[in-house]
């Protein structure tokens, strides 16, 4: 497998994807995968369903790399949020809700066995809560409590204006406040 | 709800785990996309110049299709003027069998 190509940026690797170049591919999944992995692994709870998602919307971005036009889309990535974004509501509308993985650490060191069951069962029913918000709140805050993007790019995948954004993440929080109110 | 509680929750949002993905999972897009044909999304100029690579016809053919299409386009084009001329000349028969009627 091919270096990720760190002198091109993602336009010009889509450009050789385009083309049918699979080393062009490889780079950008190699540059990518994690962080749409995280974004999906937010909305779905479950690793194995976070990777089938992620596969899909680069195995999608293969078959057809004309789909993303750098004079319609803006930045690669936030065009390929949205795609990952809508992947996931869709899985979620096809599945119910899932079990958080079993394997998912939530182990701190320092921590005493009870910290550490009051942390995971926090963690249980914050997820829970976040699963419960109407649509758009959720996206709102899988997206802007995601590390590496803005606000204002949150706001272009969802194609809403910062001020619509910020009044989507006050509501989110206003109810997840109500419902957490124990555990805060 | 005081701003203790907005920090907390904030925290809480921003502590927020995700269980790290298998290790290979870039490797088995990549391998799974080598597989996978792409979708090809022709123009109409590059629909035409892919049919006319897979026709591969002989010159002679192209020169007489060429020929063929110019002699039907030049034929529909002087086939008003050929029919006026007929009517014209029909008119002028007509004209000569009523003076010639006349004489008689």
């Amino acid at each position: 497998m091919p270096a990720a190509w760190p002198d091109k940026d993602d336009s010009e690797l889509l450009a050789l994807v385009q083309d049918g170049s699979h080393p062009a591919f490889a780079a950008l999944v190699e540059r990518h995968t994690d962080r749409f992995y995280r974004l999906a692994f937010r909305y779905l709870q479950n690793r194995q369903a976070a990777e089938d998602v992620v596969q899909d919307a680069f195995l999608k971005l293969w078959e057809d790399p004309a789909k993303w036009q750098p004079d319609k889309n803006s930045r690669f990535t936030t065009w390929f949020y949205r795609v990952v974004v809508n992947l996931c509501l869709d899985w979620q509308k096809r599945k119910r809700p899932m079990e958080l993985s079993e394997g998912m650490t939530l182990i701190d060191d320092r921590e005493s066995a009870d910290q550490m069951m009051l942390r995971r069962e926090q963690q249980r029913i914050l997820e829970q809560e976040i699963a419960a918000l109407p649509e758009r709140q959720r996206t709102a805050l899988n997206l802007c409590f995601d590390e590496g993007i803005s606000n204002q790019e949150a706001a272009e995948v969802m194609g809403i204006n910062l001020k619509a954004l910020q009044s989507l993440l006050m509501r989110a929080k206003t109810t997840l406040k109500e419902r957490l109110k124990s555990y805060l | 709800m005081s701003q203790n509680d907005e920090d907390k929750l904030t925290a809480m949002l921003r502590s927020r785990r995700t269980e790290a993905a298998r290790p290979d999972l870039a490797a088995r897009i990549i391998l799974r996309a080598q597989g996978m044909p792409q979708v090809q999304n022709y123009s109409l100029w590059q629909s035409l110049r892919q049919l006319f690579a897979e026709l591969h016809l002989p010159k002679p053919g192209y020169v007489l299709t060429t020929a063929l299409v110019l002699g039907m386009f030049l034929g529909f084009s002087t086939a008003p003027q050929t029919a006026a001329s007929t009517d014209s000349d029909s008119n002028y028969a007509e004209s000569f069998l009523a003076d010639a009627e006349g004489l008689l």
